[in-house]
């Protein structure tokens, strides 16, 4: 059965189509790849939809700042673009999930079986009525579902069945009245005293995607996946809270009874979430990027005040560097919001131009966990926000990209070596952070593997994030780092306002390089296979080592077998560099493609060896062991006597500690 | 050996204060061997404690480049890729280096006779009556300390509620700063709690040696009244000293935090005097509460009645090898 479109659904499908088409290939003047006037695209109050706006979004919600719950009225409107008739819609209700007996708590307790629930993570999301506009009330329709364990009783997805399908190109409005009671901040969403970050906190309808509905329930390992479409979201709350939210905000009433009315417009965006706290204090910069002006907003706790500037300086640096590296981004506002101290587990999260940071009042300017995580909730703008991939499936899509481009912006901000610390001259670099993350999971779970069903929770970090930034800091070391932020941008122009996979990703990369990369891909994203070269052996003999006396001319014409041998200990094969140096400054550069167990290189010279290393750009950070790549003759002491040393004064002081007891 | 003379403890007694750091400072340097011997052992135990841990680092730094990124440096990624490597046993090199630790302390609580003697005598003793000193209170100061370990669990107690208090304050009081202020004036109190309690049984320690007191009961009754009753003067004497040691260490540690990654071997070297410093700063304090002792002793003494004669102990005499 061919599709059956309304007009009105087909004139947009093809406004969507033509715009999406304008906005990724035009040119810009200026050879950018920036699409021509581009200036007019704004995602928020413009004419020109960015996305496939599937979903209306309108919502009127009361907040009760006493209670910390929440009464509203969500309007939905659905448009069936999947070319099929849609009887069932399931739906999200993330905030069950705070409950002791939802998946997403067991699953918590099954990860650390100290962690005890106490009542204040109590949240809840109850649907009090839900209708049909043309069909009545169907709330005892509803049913709630599990998908991914069959646990009857995680109440994070309900879905309701239609009394008459939904034709293709047709839409459906869904009215629904909930009631949301917050619990204490515990993962993301939830009140610390006065402040409330209000996310996932209205039922969201579920994705069709890949001819089917994917509507995970909320798991302890998983994040989000959704819609594009239009928010109106009106917010009514006491006067005194200071409010940020994803969208802008399109209207101020002052109500009687105190409290105030908040409207707020986003377009071509996939959630929407809001924040408030009487407590903030509102910073406000301006970025000018390819498509014009984007207000950045601060919402600062006051006692981190002296930080705005910290704050204000990475966003712009990083939005000048994404703009410049992969694209623009084209939402008028972003809002960086501040939690409050005990609230950090609603920060170093992204909502679509809104993200949350982290910080402490006393943090150091040489400990960079501001700028690290105010620059990965913005990459995430790019990585989930626009190109907007299946967190629950594809989890490595966004925090493994993003966790790349992190390393990135921060190396060329801070240098390389210095981009995570550079305190009292300790320091540290990004992608070293994201490397030795890998290290703690180096072959639990491939790349690919469903967020909820990773080994547990710290194989889910360490994978999603750190090996997968390492995977690609990898990847440069085999189509270039040029061209992997090419192919990135290419990624990015291809799919935003989209929902790619993992197999548009990697596609893409092989079509910008040209090189058919299945082999690294099979290994690193698809496999768990161990990568680990090592010097086995190199030394230096004489050739004519039966003679037993020399005079000095033999001496100095003495020849040497030189012999160094490499050794494949992973199973993963990847092709190296191998330098050898010799005590009269020669170098010997090798490649080997690291195919067999091991390989010798030999050499007849009338020098000995001096060292040899694979790898010795150091740039292959999949390399589970760095220590093993080279051999240095004679050895260097240096690195253990200073440890050595510090150690020794650690034990003197602990001594000195217990013999104060004397 | 001196008995303990009956005192009028009822009336606190002015001792002459000034000059008992200097004279203090005087015998510890005039007794110096002691502090370098302090130092020897306790470098060389250190020395002994860290040996695994060194063998395990060098197995793996000594002929890989990758080191050069802690010798030059410090990277931090590097040294945590270190410590994960299985050759590293961080567990048995943390045990070893407890080990020695504890090794020192017995020898530091074996020392301390030895040390108060030759403090109280004013004169370098022989090598004999040193150890004789060292053997008479050995068992004393492990039933002493025992007494001191007692006094410091309910201390412990309060540390740990009060870490307790503090995390919960940092996490939901409304005052972000308010958990860090009452770690801090929490922490300030403990310490000083412990430096008074440390101070009461050091003076117990002087006092047994003084007396010869086999009963530490006595011993500590008797220094709670000194100590109580002069609390002022002697906690401030105790402070001082410390306050110095501390003062030397920030310093060091801001001029560390300053120094090349790769000139280490200097950073070494200032490490070391820090640790010197500490022992001196400790020996210094022992030193000046003798000297204050002896003080209070002849302030005693002139306070006594004519009827009721005191003998003062005498600094050169109170434990001799023969004596005891």
């Amino acid at each position: 059965m061919a599709p059956h479109f309304g007009r009105l659904t087909r004139l947009a499908i093809v406004g969507v189509a033509c715009a999406m088409q304008a906005f990724a290939q035009t040119p810009a003047p200026d050879g950018s790849g920036l699409p021509a006037g581009a200036n007019v695209l704004r995602a928020t109050l413009s004419q020109t939809a960015l996305s496939e706006r599937v979903v209306e979004y309108e919502i009127d919600a009361r907040y009760n700042a006493d209670k910390k719950s929440l009464d509203a009225t969500e309007t939905l409107t659905y448009h069936n673009l999947t070319g099929q008739p849609l009887d069932t819609f399931p739906f999200h209700l993330y905030l069950n999930a705070f409950q002791p007996t939802s998946t997403f708590m067991r699953e918590v307790r099954l990860d650390k079986p100290s962690f005890e629930w106490q009542e204040k993570y109590h949240a809840s999301a109850t649907v009090k009525s839900l209708e049909v506009v043309g069909m009545g009330d169907l709330t005892s329709q509803m049913r709630f579902v599990a998908p991914d364990d069959g646990n009857p009783e995680d109440r994070t997805v309900f879905e309701v069945k239609l009394p008459r399908a939904i034709a293709p190109g047709e839409s459906v409005k869904f009215r629904i009245v909930f009631h949301d009671q917050f619990g204490e901040v515990y993962a993301r969403t939830g009140y610390k005293r006065d402040f409330i970050m209000g996310a996932q906190w209205f039922p969201k309808i579920g994705v069709w995607w890949q001819g089917k509905w994917n509507c995970h329930q909320f798991h302890a390992t998983t994040e989000f996946f959704a819609d594009f479409g239009t928010f109106d979201v009106k917010l009514t709350l006491p006067q005194n809270e200071i409010v940020g939210a994803s969208g802008v905000e399109t209207g101020n009433v002052k109500n009687s009874d105190g409290t105030k009315t908040l409207t707020f417009h986003g377009e071509d965006i996939h959630d929407f979430a809001w924040t408030a706290e009487p407590q903030y204090r509102v910073y406000e910069g301006d970025f000018v990027g390819s498509l014009g002006h984007t207000k950045i907003r601060l919402l600062m706790q006051p006692g981190h005040a002296r930080q705005a500037e910290r704050h204000m300086r990475v966003m712009k640096e990083t939005m000048a560097r994404f703009d410049r590296w992969y694209g623009p981004y084209p939402y008028p506002q972003i809002t960086v919001v501040d939690p409050p101290h005990g609230g950090s587990e609603a920060g170093g999260m992204e909502y679509p131009m809104l993200i949350t940071g982290d910080t402490t009042w006393w943090l150091p300017d040489g400990i960079r966990l501001v700028e690290l995580v105010v620059e990965h909730e913005f990459g995430h703008q790019y990585w989930y926000g626009m190109v907007a991939t299946n967190e629950f499936e594809d989890a490595w899509l966004d925090e493994g990209i993003n966790s790349y481009t992190e390393c990135k912006v921060l190396d060329d901000i801070f240098g390389k070596d210095k981009s995570a610390l550079d305190l009292w001259g300790i320091t540290g670099g990004d992608d070293g952070l994201q490397r030795d993350t890998y290290l703690s999971a180096t072959d639990r779970d491939p790349l690919t593997r469903p967020a909820y069903e990773y080994l547990n929770y710290a194989s889910y970090g360490d994978v999603t994030y750190g090996k997968s930034a390492t995977v690609l800091l990898t990847l440069e070391k085999v189509i270039g780092e040029e061209t992997l932020q090419r192919a990135l941008r290419a990624y990015f122009l291809k799919y935003r306002f989209k929902h790619p996979t993992s197999e548009d990703f990697l596609k893409t990369v092989e079509e910008v390089s040209g090189q058919d990369l299945r082999w690294f891909y099979d290994q690193a994203v698809y496999g768990t296979q161990l990568l680990d070269y090592e010097i086995l052996r190199a030394n230096s003999d004489v050739t004519d080592w039966d003679r037993s006396s020399k005079s000095e001319l033999d001496a100095r014409r003495e020849l040497f077998q030189t012999s160094v041998v490499v050794h494949r200990k992973g199973d993963f094969v990847f092709p190296v560099d191998v330098q050898v140096q010799f005590e009269n400054g020669e170098t010997a550069t090798e490649h080997w493609d690291g195919k067999d167990r091991w390989h010798r290189f030999s050499y007849l010279k009338n020098t000995r060896i001096l060292s040899a290393q694979v790898d010795p750009a150091y740039a292959i950070p999949l390399d589970k062991d760095f220590y093993n790549n080279s051999v240095l003759k004679p050895g260097d002491h240096a690195a253990r006597n200073k440890l050595t040393h510090y150690w020794i004064v650690f034990v003197q002081f602990l001594s000195q500690l217990l013999a104060w007891l004397t | 050996m001196q008995k303990e003379t009956e005192t009028n403890w009822e009336q606190p007694m002015k001792v002459e204060s000034n000059g008992v750091l200097s004279e203090g400072a005087r015998r510890v340097w005039r007794y110096q061997r002691i502090l370098w011997w302090m130092f020897a052992v306790n470098a060389l135990l250190a020395l002994f404690g860290v040996r695994p841990g060194a063998e395990q680092f060098g197995s793996v730094l000594n002929y890989s480049q990758h080191a050069e990124r802690l010798s030059n440096s410090f990277d931090v990624f590097a040294f945590l890729e270190l410590i994960a490597k299985p050759e590293i046993q961080l567990g048995s090199v943390n045990g070893g280096a407890v080990c020695f630790a504890v090794v020192f302390f017995f020898f530091s609580l074996f020392l301390t006779g030895g040390i108060l003697e030759g403090y109280r005598a004013g004169r370098k003793l022989r090598t004999a009556e040193f150890f004789h000193a060292c053997g008479v209170f050995f068992w004393r100061w492990v039933r002493l300390t025992l007494s001191l370990v007692v006094c410091l669990i309910p201390i412990m107690f309060l540390a740990s509620m009060l870490f307790g208090w503090s995390a919960d304050l940092s996490e939901n009081a409304a005052p972000e700063t308010l958990g860090f202020w009452v770690l801090l004036v929490g922490a300030l109190l403990i310490v000083g709690l412990s430096m008074a309690i440390r101070l009461w049984f050091d003076m117990a320690q002087v006092h047994t040696v003084a007396y010869n007191e086999q009963a530490i009961r006595s011993s500590l009754r008797h220094a709670l009244r000194t100590t109580r009753q002069n609390f002022a003067s002697l906690f401030w004497m105790y402070f001082r000293i410390s306050f110095v040691s501390w003062l030397i260490l920030a310093i060091a540690l801001c001029v560390w935090s300053r120094m090349p990654g790769r000139m280490f071997g200097w950073s070494a070297l200032m490490l070391e005097v820090v640790v010197l410093a500490w022992f001196a700063a400790r020996l210094w304090q022992r030193a000046s509460e003798t000297v204050w002792c002896e003080r209070w002793e002849v302030a005693q003494a002139t306070q006594l009645s004519p009827a009721r004669p005191t003998a003062v102990p005498s600094p050169s005499a109170s434990v001799s090898p023969t004596a005891g």
